[in-house]
């Protein structure tokens, strides 16, 4: 589904290069649910972001299925973006004037998504997460779980096949995170194809396959067996 | 999708109060300033536009070369508009307009004593045919056929007998003569330049009986027919002229001829010549047009540079919405739709002050503001049109500074406001620009009229009252004077033909000798206390004696008319003024003996140079009564002249009129510039400030950290200031040098229309930009206090 070939991504100073990632070869099928791992500054944002076609500031080759991403017009790749991938952060990033419906529903407002199927999916994804109730509150009335909820709620709203999320538990507690977690595993069996970028090496064992990321390298690659 | 835009825009301008407010606010003031200027603009453009075939209604004007000299003038003679009726095919109607006014008021008796009335004028029996005005009562082609036919307005037929049905069929005397009332009309309208209570038929007036070519006292208007060429009816002009005063122009050696004026460009047109009502001139509506464009400039730039500064607080959002697939047209449309909304806020608002202060403007403007007008589905539609147009301006360049912002910077709050900054630095340029060239402008035009004000006249105006004085008082004139100088009320009285301010009558002058010319003249016609009464200096000869008033020069061809002139006739005689005294000339077609010389006085509006001047001995030319009152309170000796008239006069009323005030008067449309210049001077730097106060707020809070640490490592509070204020005083030194430069063509250019004008040394200017810095300085200094106060461990813990 994914192929990135020789990607490099450089900072260029000075006197030299600095590689955030170097030479980077990675296949996706889909219906993965990815692990990355390393420490701090390995490159796993950068990464995500080159693969959400967030950044397009890097080096090597990269298919999405056919398409070869390079030779796409600014508008089919926004057009792909749009249609395939959803994201979310550690910090939620959620839009603080609007409420929790409203920020579930702005993605398929981008989207032209009519007015009716709007409401259908949202009634379907808040009755899911348990967040009925709370479809009218702003982002600051939400405990952090329950913002990263709206966050997931309003990733997958849209349908992607892709879902990247970065650090997704970092600013979470064990009961919340094991909570998300859960929920990507749900996405995962129900044929989402997930990618997160995490410290916490617990979180990998939801997934199928990990990789670890050191100096912009890939250093392992394994599938993770249950 | 508009939904939301809305629904978040309007959360984000909540949320962002002073901001809002700030915005708000300066684009509400800049729209009430701009649609208060357009109607005022429109209404003086709307002139004489109402009558169903304003297009081919022309005032006919005269011109005369006599001597070399060209005289345009907007009165004609009596035959002129029955003869291009009746000889010329292009005409379908015309009629003639007398102004009385221009020669004297009429007393109007209605059974309860005189009242003076000036707003009166004769009108032949086609006037409605030409101006359509509505007819309340009254059968319209039977109102003004027959003498002593009189119509009044609407207003007048109830201020005499309370209704418009009353006052049809009544009769009024007027200067003892019966009228009787045929009909009532409208009150002409505010945009009309005819102007008049009372319309009596011209049959009344001797020269309505039998027309002739002179003396050209009236305004005569000629309707073409749909079909007629101006230029062919123009041209046969001249043939019309040489049939009728051919003769008369060979003998007396001028020459005269016809033009036409559209009657929609009387009001705006020529200034200098004669009209019903005063005119406006054009340059003015230019100049306020200006300022109106400059003021919602400052309104539009105030909200760019906000939205442009606060770019730093909403670029989490931006890119935000870009991971969640927003393009940049859908993120335009949410920047635009903000500021659209924020219009439509200011622009409701606006009607709301409109409304509220309308009639202060009209107090400011002179001029009714047709509020209708912009309440209507018309005015409704061009302010929705505004409302689009100012939106879209404001919301421009902070929308696609915002929507083009990358989205992984963004979120990762790397957005430095850099980019662009000098777009934002050049609006806040043109915005203290502008502000200080308006403020410029207002202290030269003040300067003018202080100038105006205090310049030595040559005579004196203070305390000196002019009164009515009519022909028919001259019986009993000897008498009035002598009561009035008893009782202690006056010091000197003296008769003029019209108030020194501003004398017009002209008349020829030939001084005799080989290489003299006749040439024009004013004339001021006195008594012999004119001179002690207003304080004019003899620097040859003598003043005129109480047996110069006795003869009578008109009887008796033999006696010399004695006369004083003034410095500037002297010089155009090339006599010294010792030289004249006993000189004889031609004056007015007799002869006359120079008596005296006085030193020259503004007798004329300080926008001219100070022309030769005859004055001479004719009382019974007098329209006012100059009578200079002993120092104290001027009520008290108001009152006792009063007394004497009502004892006197009885059968006239007493109006009295300061001469000084009547001066001020003349320069009513010059100050009227001076005020409004000063108001919107205020509007613009408030406005201004408020977008200034705006910028730095977001800067310091931008610096916080920076200003934080800095106060860590010993900064004082000076230091602070000077960190904030150094860029923006840089700009306002920039918008100096362009205001100043725009300042200095400002008053030449304006001062140009002045020949007695004031100097204006650099303290305008100085001022001017003075006051600016002061504000800004106040501005940035309560900005930077207020963030130099903030606890530094309190600032820079959120890192």
């Amino acid at each position: 589904m994914i192929q990135l070939k020789a990607i490099d991504k450089y900072i260029e100073s000075r006197f030299q290069r600095i590689f955030i990632l170097k030479g980077i070869d990675l296949t996706i099928n889909e219906g993965e649910f990815i692990t990355l791992m390393g420490p701090s500054g390995a490159g796993k944002s950068t990464l995500l972001n080159i693969l959400g076609l967030l950044d397009e500031d890097y080096a090597g080759e990269y298919f999405f299925g056919e398409k070869r991403i390079k030779t796409m017009k600014d508008k089919e790749r926004s057009n792909l973006h749009k249609s395939e991938f959803g994201y979310i952060f550690q910090a939620y990033h959620l839009i603080d004037e609007l409420t929790v419906y409203e920020n579930i529903e702005t993605p398929l407002l981008y989207r032209n998504v009519s007015s009716s199927e709007r409401k259908s999916i949202i009634a379907n994804l808040l009755d899911r997460f348990n967040m009925v109730a709370k479809k009218d509150l702003f982002p600051a009335q939400l405990s952090g779980g329950q913002q990263q909820l709206v966050g997931i709620a309003r990733a997958i709203a849209g349908r992607p096949k892709v879902l990247l999320a970065d650090e997704p538990t970092g600013n979470l507690h064990s009961a919340q995170a094991k909570e998300i977690m859960e929920i990507f595993q749900e996405l995962h069996t129900e044929g989402t194809t997930i990618i997160q970028a995490t410290h916490a090496r617990e979180n990998a064992d939801f997934g199928t396959r990990l990789i670890n990321l050191v100096d912009g390298r890939i250093k392992t690659d394994e599938a993770i067996t249950k | 999708m508009w939904k939301n835009y809305l629904k978040v825009s309007f959360r984000n301008l909540k949320k962002r109060k002073l901001y809002t407010g700030i915005n708000l606010l300066g684009l509400t003031i800049a729209l009430v300033s701009f649609f208060s200027i357009t109607l005022y603009i429109h209404h003086e453009w709307s002139y004489d536009r109402m009558y169903t075939d304003a297009d081919r209604i022309y005032k006919i004007n005269q011109e005369f070369v006599s001597g070399g000299e060209m005289q345009l003038v907007g009165t004609t003679p009596a035959s002129l508009v029955p003869t291009l009726i009746g000889e010329f095919p292009e005409v379908e109607t015309g009629t003639l307009v007398f102004d009385l006014s221009i020669f004297s008021s009429v007393l109007v008796d209605a059974g309860q004593g005189n009242q003076e009335e000036s707003r009166f004028a004769f009108v032949d029996e086609n006037f409605y045919e030409v101006f359509d005005f509505e007819i309340l009562a009254g059968q319209k082609g039977a109102l003004l056929n027959e003498p002593n036919q009189l119509v009044l307005t609407e207003s007048t037929a109830k201020r005499y007998f309370g209704s418009v049905q009353n006052a049809e069929g009544k009769s009024l005397k007027i200067d003892g003569s019966d009228y009787l009332i045929t009909g009532v009309m409208e009150d002409f309208p505010s945009n009309s330049h005819l102007d008049f209570d009372f319309l009596a038929s011209f049959k009344t007036h001797r020269h309505g009986k039998n027309p002739e070519w002179s003396p050209s006292n009236y305004y005569s208007y000629a309707k073409l027919r749909k079909d007629a060429d101006l230029s062919q009816f123009e041209a046969k002009l001249p043939q019309m002229v040489e049939k009728y005063l051919g003769e008369e122009q060979r003998e007396y050696g001028f020459q005269t001829s016809f033009q036409t004026q559209p009657v929609t460009q009387i009001h705006l047109g020529d200034q200098t010549l004669s009209t019903v009502k005063p005119g406006t001139d054009i340059k003015y509506l230019y100049i306020f047009g200006v300022v109106a464009i400059l003021l919602l400039a400052i309104g539009i730039i105030n909200y760019v540079n906000l939205a442009t500064a606060e770019a730093t607080e909403r670029n989490k959002e931006v890119g935000l919405r870009k991971v969640m697939g927003a393009d940049r047209g859908q993120l335009f449309g949410q920047f635009v739709s903000e500021s659209m909304l924020l219009t439509f806020g200011a622009a409701v608002l606006s009607l709301f002050t409109i409304y509220l202060l309308a009639p202060q403007f009209v107090k400011l403007g002179e001029v009714p503001l047709n509020l209708a007008l912009l309440f209507s589905f018309e005015g409704l539609l061009i302010l929705a049109g505004m409302v689009v147009v100012v939106g879209i301006l404001s919301g421009l360049y902070p929308s696609i500074f915002l929507s083009g912002l990358e989205p992984i910077k963004a979120l990762g709050n790397k957005v430095k406001i850099g980019g662009g900054a000098w777009v934002r630095k050049s609006l806040v340029v043109f915005q203290f620009f502008v502000s200080m060239g308006l403020l410029i402008c207002t202290f030269v035009v003040k300067s003018q009229l202080d100038f105006m004000q205090e310049v030595n006249l040559g005579y004196q105006k203070e305390q000196i009252v002019a009164l009515p004085y009519h022909y028919n008082m001259r019986n009993s004139i000897g008498t009035v004077k002598q009561e009035m100088l008893r009782t202690g009320a006056a010091e000197s009285i003296a008769l003029a033909s019209d108030m020194p301010i501003h004398v017009k009558a002209s008349y020829s002058i030939f001084p005799g000798g080989d290489n003299q010319k006749e040439f024009m003249i004013t004339g001021y016609s006195v008594d012999n206390d004119l001179v002690n009464t207003i304080g004019l200096e003899i620097l040859a000869g003598e003043n005129f004696t109480e047996t110069d008033i006795s003869r009578s020069y008109a009887n008796d061809s033999t006696l010399q008319l004695p006369i004083i002139l003034n410095e500037s006739a002297l010089q155009r005689l090339g006599w010294s003024p010792e030289e004249a005294i006993g000189k004889r000339v031609d004056f007015g077609g007799g002869l006359a003996n120079v008596k005296g010389v006085v030193k020259n006085f503004h007798f004329n509006s300080l926008h001219h140079q100070i022309s030769p001047m005859v004055i001479f001995i004719d009382p019974d030319q007098a329209n006012v009564l100059l009578v200079k009152m002993p120092a104290g309170n001027p009520a008290v000796h108001l009152a006792s002249l009063e007394a004497s008239w009502k004892s006197l006069v009885p059968d006239r009323p007493f109006n009295y009129k300061f001469v000084d005030q009547e001066y001020a008067q003349m320069y009513r449309s010059e100050q009227r510039v001076g005020e409004i210049f000063g108001l919107f001077s205020g509007i613009a730097i408030f406005i201004a400030g408020m977008g200034l106060f705006g910028l730095v707020s977001y800067v310091a809070l931008r610096r916080t950290r920076e200003i934080s640490i800095r106060k860590v490592l010993g900064a004082t509070q000076g230091d602070v200031i000077s960190v904030l204020s150094s860029d923006f005083f840089k700009l306002l030194a920039i918008s100096a040098v362009l205001a100043v430069s725009f300042g200095i063509w400002f008053s030449s250019s304006w001062l140009s229309a002045f020949a007695n004008k004031a100097s204006i040394g650099i303290w305008p200017y100085l001022y001017a930009v003075l006051i600016v810095l002061l504000l800004a300085l106040i501005t940035i200094g309560y900005r930077s206090w207020k963030v130099f106060s903030l606890n530094p461990s309190k600032t820079l813990k959120s890192d």
